[in-house]
């Protein structure tokens, strides 16, 4: 799920960079320092919208760095148990699949695969069922339920499910080529 | 926090009996007391916690006509608040009931701290890591058993068999640029000068400051093999190393799929297991040139003749001739190991899948059937050794009587004229002249070593013994 919401961070800013553009300076450096990084509350933090405050520099003795608190705008995309997502397949072998819904990781199981679904080896590895008629393979989009999730530091990894009422392949790539 | 939780289920079911007929008696005094439940209701809560922790022996010694009232007024408490615990139990119920649901999850596999099955965090590390498949992913044993099985049917009706392949001295050979040799120097000029076969099997990784040398033949033999195979990498180098080779073997990624299993995935060390590879043992062919990391599973391996290329693993294994690198040269395309390997590959397939056996695909054991292929190599040959054994030797325990007999040939140590072969190291002895004189093969034990790795009887005179030693 996303969610808009306001974080707050302490900016550490080279004195370099005291000028007309400090701001700029900073918001640039908090984009790069901050977006695309996943935090276990809030889950990744997607896109920055908006800068809400900005405040007092605290200079920091010897090194000549600043501190500044900034509050900032952001979407924040974290996953929850019973969530239904799409997700794009990266990976399957006799297992399961993995699949990724942008920077979250998620497995399903071959028990979580309905059961007329088979492994098929070979150059592309697949689910098929046995008419044929639905593939799961690498790159096909899949809609899954999220089962259970895993938030750490750094990574977010959720267990799904696609053996339920209106889940499964979304589309399929190998239909098309 | 107890008295919601406890009182109301266990506390009154003593007590209450205990003190039934004091309660009819003093109804009264528990009705005048009720009037004023709302002052009262701390009190009343004390003092259930009092009777709780006094169960036993709360009869005899307190003052009984201040606890009565006192009962009583709990009494009534629970009373009122039994309609709600029946409500909450049913959701007890409920709640135990979900998760008796999920007891019979028998969790198959933790990926990631979470049951694969149920979504459930689990933090056990039970079961075997399958690290190459994911980081995290642990597999119960009943779990394996099941994929085992299910896999082994779904290969079977491809008509395929597992290959285990080991990546140095079997596919490839590799050298660290310090173990570069002056004479192999030419080896690391500019792309354009060396010979062409070199262009397209010697590759330089400059990132691990490598250089690696694929086998001849080795892009045609995994083409092959793998109509033929579920092929697995399994080698005892670095991950890293093993995924940037697998990239050379296989730049299309058709041929292993992330089925490169490293170093790190052992479950034992210096060992290497089939206890990772999702394969039916009885299905599994191995391809290794050492033979003793297999301790479990000498009989699906197929001993290789190891490759070396670079001067400095020739080193390693104490040749002190040139290398094939130095003395510009290389393994024959299509009379090398590997070519030679594909074929024996190809009749145990064969074998395996023919029709005319009996007994059912998912019964049949591909070691048995190796067996049974590398038996047919000296097939019909009665072998006596002489020199070849250290005096005071059972010659049935050396490697080279164990090798010839598994070869299919007949170890004797008496002379006889059923005798086909005499194997010495030296001419002179009493059984090399009975071999000259009646016209029988006299070789060198190399012969049965070269039989051994090439699956095929030797002719006897590339073999044949000096007699130098002797003068």
């Amino acid at each position: 799920m996303f969610f808009h919401i306001v974080l707050e961070r302490n900016m550490q800013l080279h004195p370099r960079h005291f000028g007309r553009d400090l701001r700029d300076k900073l918001v640039s450096k908090l984009m790069k320092d901050v977006e695309g990084t996943c935090s276990g509350r809030h889950g990744f933090i997607v896109a920055i919208t908006g800068i809400e405050s900005v405040g007092k520099g605290l200079i920091r003795d010897g090194t000549g760095f600043v501190t500044f608190p900034v509050k900032y705008q952001c979407v924040v995309f974290r996953p929850f148990k019973g969530e239904i997502l799409e997700a794009v397949v990266s990976m399957v072998n006799k297992m399961g699949f993995f699949a990724e819904a942008g920077p979250v990781q998620i497995f399903v199981s071959n028990h979580l695969i309905p059961d007329d679904m088979e492994f098929q080896s070979g150059d592309v590895p697949n689910y098929t069922t046995s008419d044929g008629s639905v593939k799961i393979q690498k790159d096909s989009e899949v809609r899954l339920k999220i089962i259970g999730t895993r938030v750490d530091a750094t990574e977010i990894f959720c267990i799904g499910t696609i053996k339920d009422d209106f889940l499964g392949v979304i589309s399929d790539p190998g239909a098309t080529s | 926090m107890s008295l919601t939780a406890d009182s109301p289920v266990h506390s009154p079911s003593t007590s209450s009996e205990d003190f039934a007929a004091f309660l009819d008696a003093e109804l009264d005094s528990a009705s005048d007391a009720s009037p004023h439940p709302v002052g009262e209701e701390e009190e009343i809560e004390e003092e259930a916690e009092a009777e709780k922790d006094d169960e036993g022996d709360d009869t005899n010694d307190y003052d009984l006509d201040f606890e009565r009232i006192k009962r009583c007024k709990v009494e009534i408490l629970e009373n009122l608040s039994e309609v709600e615990t029946t409500t909450s139990q049913g959701v007890d119920i409920q709640i135990s009931g979900a998760s008796s649901d999920k007891d019979v999850c028998v969790h198959p596999g933790v990926i990631g701290g979470l049951c694969i099955r149920c979504g459930l965090k689990m933090d056990d590390e039970s079961g075997v890591a399958f690290s190459y498949i994911h980081k995290n992913l642990r597999l119960a044993n009943d779990e394996i058993a099941r994929l085992r099985d299910k896999d082994l049917k779904n290969l079977l009706r491809h008509k395929k068999l597992y290959l285990v392949l080991d990546l140095d001295h079997t596919l490839l050979n590799s050298s660290r640029f310090l173990d570069i040799t002056i004479e192999e120097g030419y080896l690391k000029g500019s792309r354009d000068d060396l010979p062409d076969a070199l262009k397209s099997s010697l590759y330089r990784l400059d990132s691990m400051h490598m250089m690696t040398k694929l086998r001849p033949f080795v892009h045609t033999f995994l083409n092959e093999a793998s109509n033929l195979f579920e092929m697995y990498i399994y080698t005892m180098g670095e991950r890293a190393y093993a995924l940037q080779m697998a990239k050379l073997l296989d730049p299309g990624d058709v041929y292993f799929n992330s089925r490169v299993i490293a170093q790190g995935d052992c479950t034992q060390r210096h060992q290497k297991g089939l206890d990772i590879v999702l394969g039916q043992e009885s299905a599994v062919l191995i391809l290794d040139d050492t033979e003793a990391v297999w301790g479990k599973h000498k009989e699906n391996l197929i001993l290789m003749e190891r490759y070396h290329f670079f001067a400095s693993s020739c080193h390693q294994f104490g040749f002190s001739s040139k290398s094939l690198s130095e003395l510009k040269t290389d393994e024959s395309e299509s009379d090398g190991a590997l070519a030679t390997v594909l074929k024996v590959l190809q009749r145990i397939h064969n074998s395996f899948f023919d029709t005319e056996h009996s007994a059912s695909l998912v019964d049949r054991d591909v070691r048995q059937v190796l067996k049974i292929v590398k038996k047919e190599v000296l097939k019909g040959c009665k072998v006596v050794f002489t020199r070849v054994f250290p005096t005071q030797f059972q010659g049935e325990n050396h490697h080279l009587w164990k090798m010839a007999e598994q070869l299919g040939a007949t170890c004797s140590t008496e002379l006889d004229p059923s005798v086909t072969h005499v194997v010495s190291l030296d001419a002179g002895t009493e059984k090399s002249r009975w071999a000259v004189q009646m016209g029988k093969f006299l070789v060198h034990p190399r012969w049965i070593e070269a039989a051994n790795y090439l699956w095929k009887k030797q002719p006897e005179e590339s073999y044949s013994v000096s007699n130098s030693k002797d003068h």
